[in-house]
């Protein structure tokens, strides 16, 4: 058996060329991750002072797996082109990247009627928040702000700079979260949703391009 | 309880449990250390918070453990000797929770050293070569969960790192001493009777 190559950037990164690669990633429990990122959000919460402090810190978390994500699934992806269009990279993470970090597409994108600059990407049952109880005088935290980071680091560095954040919704009733993979759970009664909203400069790009 | 019996158990609990990306996980991790590098100036300080950070999921996660595998219908037998609580943790415990199996070198009865071969938190991750993180021991949750958990069974701890495969080892070696079984709190008074 040989021996991985002793340099990291030597060794296989792995997807590249083989399909889907749902059944052969690696996984961890959900428990797992969901201990580990308990401690990540305790150690913030002893160093801040104010919840958009502690939000703000998780959203500054996130950005850099945000960053590392985007350059994983594009290597591994079978598209050779970038997307430069913003519907088009608004699909790519609503799609693929809680595909591959989730298993599962985001429940739903939607533009903003109000606002030309404004998306929001839906999720039912966000991993991060799915074991989290936010108490009361923590009122309007959501703990998903580390997720939001994520999504503004996959963006900026496709060159789509955004303000990503986190807010948690109320069902609406006849909503449910469909397929909720872990039924032990009580059911939630709110969805995360993640506000994107783009800065001037690419808007003003993307209608450019429309031309 | 059995080699084979540790490890079938953990197989099935790790089948019934919802999984998680490694990746996502691997990431977190290493966001984590990240912070803790940022905001401490000393690798003994480092290491001091991943192992307490550690200990505080260990408390925790035990009782996951035993209630999952309650619920799954299997038995747990208390273990008779240290040797079998070393064999539970790292093939059932280890392979429920990361997927993956530790392996167990009994050094004395009341020592043992777990390798792990496969580490999920260190996926994509190598250290620098400067001098100053020789002495950084980057899984160092694994010692936390390790005395968190045999705490809560009443056995008390000292975990170290021995070998790191970030730091040039072939493989992870944790090395797991006894130092005293507790005994429950409330006991003394009540034993007169």
């Amino acid at each position: 058996m040989s021996r991985a190559p002793s340099n990291i950037l030597d060794r296989p990164l792995g997807g590249r060329g083989r399909g889907s690669n749902s059944s052969t990633e690696a996984a961890v429990s959900q428990s797992a991750f969901a201990y580990l990122y308990s401690e990540l959000v305790q150690y913030h919460q002893s160093r801040v002072a104010s919840i958009s402090e502690l939000e703000r810190r998780l959203e500054s978390s996130g950005y850099g797996i945000g960053l590392k994500v985007l350059e994983l699934l594009s290597y591994r992806s079978k598209e050779s082109k970038r997307e430069t269009r913003l519907m088009n990279v608004l699909q790519f993470v609503s799609a693929n990247v809680w595909k591959s970090l989730f298993g599962k597409p985001a429940d739903s994108l939607e533009r903003s009627i109000d606002h030309a600059d404004e998306f929001m990407i839906v999720d039912y049952e966000p991993l991060t928040s799915t074991y989290v109880s936010v108490p009361s005088d923590l009122g309007q935290l959501s703990v998903d702000a580390f997720l939001s980071g994520i999504v503004a680091g996959v963006l900026d560095g496709a060159g789509f700079s955004a303000r990503v954040t986190a807010h948690s919704v109320t069902l609406e009733e006849g909503e449910t979260s469909y397929g909720s993979s872990n039924s032990s759970l009580p059911p939630r009664r709110d969805k995360a949703v993640f506000l994107v909203k783009f800065s001037p400069e690419v808007l003003k790009r993307d209608t450019g391009l429309e031309r | 309880m059995s080699k084979s019996t540790a490890a079938a158990n953990g197989h099935s609990l790790w089948q019934k449990m919802p999984k998680a990306n490694a990746e996502l996980f691997a990431l977190t991790y290493g966001t984590l250390v990240t912070e803790l590098v940022r905001d401490y100036e000393s690798t003994e300080d480092i290491n001091e918070q991943l192992e307490k950070m550690g200990y505080s999921i260990g408390v925790r996660c035990v009782d996951e453990f035993l209630a999952k595998a309650d619920q799954a219908g299997m038995v747990i037998p208390p273990c008779r000797a240290f040797a079998e609580t070393a064999e539970v943790m790292a093939k059932t415990g280890f392979r429920m929770f990361l997927g993956v199996s530790a392996e167990v070198q009994m050094i004395s009865d009341s020592s043992f050293s777990l390798l792990i071969y496969e580490n999920p938190l260190s996926l994509f991750v190598e250290l620098p070569s400067d001098p100053k993180w020789k002495d950084l021991k980057y899984s160092n949750l694994y010692c936390g969960i390790l005395r968190g958990s045999l705490e809560q069974v009443n056995l008390r701890v000292e975990c170290t790192f021995v070998k790191d495969v970030l730091q040039g080892d072939d493989v992870n070696e944790i090395r797991v001493d006894l130092k005293e079984v507790l005994v429950d709190g409330a006991g003394e008074e009540y034993q007169e009777e």
